[in-house]
């Protein structure tokens, strides 16, 4: 089982493998998938396939659609470890 | 000339000289020259193609090549063949008659589909009604039909125009002499093992022929024993050999002058390892289809620069690489090496474009003209519209220590129309997660070239020659 600070803490650094080049001060919880330069279909696919990987739990299309945020992410992982 | 006036000659020039030690038979030239001319076949009406299906032996060359002299086509076929595979290649050849060995009889009889009358090697001389084997000509000698990596196999014919000028190519390029002692564990139903086998009758040289490689002690005790100076072997078998423990290879490749080996990947510490084993040889390698045999040849000790290409074009082939410049793209092949269309399919015949055959592989060429190969067109990964070659990810994902082997390929998504899977082959002792061989992906490749899904496997399917059958992925 992960704390809240753990599976927190492995959400930021997915969003790091993710974007290689971003920085610290670019991340933050609310920030939006319009906001990030990057953040592209292909960034979203990444993003889905290592937390599944990481978890050990797989998202459905919908699920894997509407995340826009890490908040989002993490919230999904949240319910699929419950 | 074609290969049974070279046996001819042969057989005037070197009578006595052993033409093919097998295991603890051997045969002159002389003697294979006579029962090559005294083989006779039963009378079948209209026979044109007959079926050679044996694992090595002298039985399968005097049999192969007493086809030919007769003007027959000889469809070969691996001894492992299934039943609906060599039903498939019976009708498209329109095979008459099947001559087979005891262990391939006892396999294919049990075949309820196969109709065809079949005859074991045996039962040659003693069956009624024999056609007395008078010498003909016909323009294709042999048969094969390409089982590779595709779904579909395809019907090659080779006529004796392309064989002797493939043979003239690979005894020039790689120096083949009548004093050459070669030592043959490849398959002779296959357009490698028999390439090598025509180079060594047409040379006069002496064919050392085991039935497989799979006993590695064998081959080493094999060079020794009979003073061998070339060795055929697929990538793999090298690799295998350089794991023997407590073998010094060094002793045993001393008096060896050339590794051949084809143009499957080799891995990069097997080229190094053999440079350096082979004090007095070479290690080379080259690029064909069984539709263009020998196209490009590569001798690793001529170029140190260029471990991961197949060569240069043979002499007089010509190979280009279609609608790209400087990038990967289909590699086309010209050249008296090539057929001029498939067997009996003139649904294959979009493969061909003024005299170039669409070698269905991708590749590209650098400015000196040394070939690097890619992986296969219909292997291509389309997600979201960006082209993926799997032989780059399976290349990164190789880099990482405890992966034994890899497999990427295209999966059916909603989204993306494709994305990437990989198997991976772990090796016992590894550890590593799928985590690991993703966030590893990320930093050395595109966004677009992350596999997707990851699935452990035991192993990765392949054709005999270590080419991965990718259309038995899922």
């Amino acid at each position: 089982m992960y704390s809240d600070k753990d599976l927190k803490d492995e959400i930021i650094k997915i969003f790091f493998e993710v974007f290689q080049n971003m920085n610290e001060v670019d991340f933050s919880w609310e920030k939006e998938q319009k906001e990030y330069e990057n953040w592209d279909s292909f960034s979203q696919l990444n993003l889905i396939t290592l937390t599944e990987a990481k978890f050990n739990i797989t998202l459905s299309l919908d699920e894997s659609i509407e995340i826009k945020s890490a908040n989002e992410l993490c919230e999904c992982v949240k319910i699929h470890l419950t | 000339m074609n290969i049974i006036d070279y046996l001819e000659k042969n057989s005037k020039e070197f009578p006595e000289k052993n033409a093919i030690i097998f295991e603890d038979d051997k045969i002159s030239y002389n003697e294979l020259y006579h029962r090559v001319q005294n083989f006779s076949l039963p009378v079948i009406k209209k026979q044109e193609v007959i079926s050679l299906i044996a694992e090595n032996s002298i039985s399968f060359i005097t049999t192969y090549l007493g086809i030919i002299r007769i003007g027959k086509i000889v469809h070969v076929a691996a001894p492992n063949i299934l039943e609906n595979d060599l039903l498939n290649q019976l009708k498209s050849a329109n095979s008459s008659l099947i001559i087979c060995s005891e262990k391939v009889f006892n396999n294919i009889s049990k075949y309820s589909k196969i109709k065809t009358p079949i005859l074991k090697f045996s039962e040659l001389k003693t069956v009624a009604n024999i056609e007395k084997g008078t010498r003909k000509e016909n323009k294709i000698s042999h048969l094969i039909y390409t089982s590779g990596t595709t779904a579909e196999p395809k019907g090659v014919g080779i006529t004796h125009q392309m064989i002797e000028f493939t043979t003239k190519n690979i005894i020039d390029v790689l120096k083949y002499s009548s004093s050459d002692v070669n030592i043959l564990p490849l398959p002779l139903n296959h357009s490698f093992g028999l390439g090598c086998f025509h180079v060594s009758i047409t040379v006069g040289s002496t064919v050392i022929l085991h039935k497989d490689a799979s006993n590695l002690q064998n081959l080493l005790k094999s060079i020794i024993n009979n003073n061998a100076t070339t060795i055929a072997a697929i990538p793999a078998t090298l690799t295998k050999f350089l794991k023997l423990e407590g073998v010094n290879l060094d002793s045993y490749f001393l008096n060896i002058r050339l590794v051949i080996t084809n143009s499957t990947a080799i891995p990069k510490n097997t080229i190094q390892s053999f440079r350096e084993i082979l004090k007095k040889g070479n290690l080379a390698t080259y690029y064909g289809l069984t539709e263009a045999s020998r196209s490009t040849f590569m001798i690793f000790q001529e170029d140190l620069s260029r471990d991961n290409s197949v060569g240069k074009s043979a002499p007089e082939v010509n190979i280009k690489i279609e609608n790209n410049h400087n990038s990967i793209g289909e590699i086309l092949v010209k050249g008296k090496n090539v057929i001029s269309s498939y067997w009996n399919n003139e649904m294959l015949d979009v493969n061909f474009i003024d005299g170039w055959l669409r070698t269905g592989d991708l590749g590209y060429l650098d400015k000196n003209g040394f070939l690097f190969l890619k992986g296969r067109k219909d292997d291509m990964i389309n997600v979201g519209g960006e082209k993926i070659i799997p032989f780059e990810i399976e290349v990164i994902v190789k880099q990482l220590s405890g992966i034994e082997d890899v497999a990427a390929f295209g999966i059916e998504n909603e989204i993306f129309g494709q994305v990437i899977k990989l198997h991976v082959v772990k090796s016992i002792e590894s550890d590593i997660d799928k985590s690991k061989i993703l966030i590893h992906c990320m930093k050395n490749l595109e966004k677009f070239k992350i596999p997707s899904k990851i699935d452990f496997v035991e192993s990765i399917p392949k054709t005999s020659y270590g080419k991965v059958k990718r259309f038995m992925l899922k």
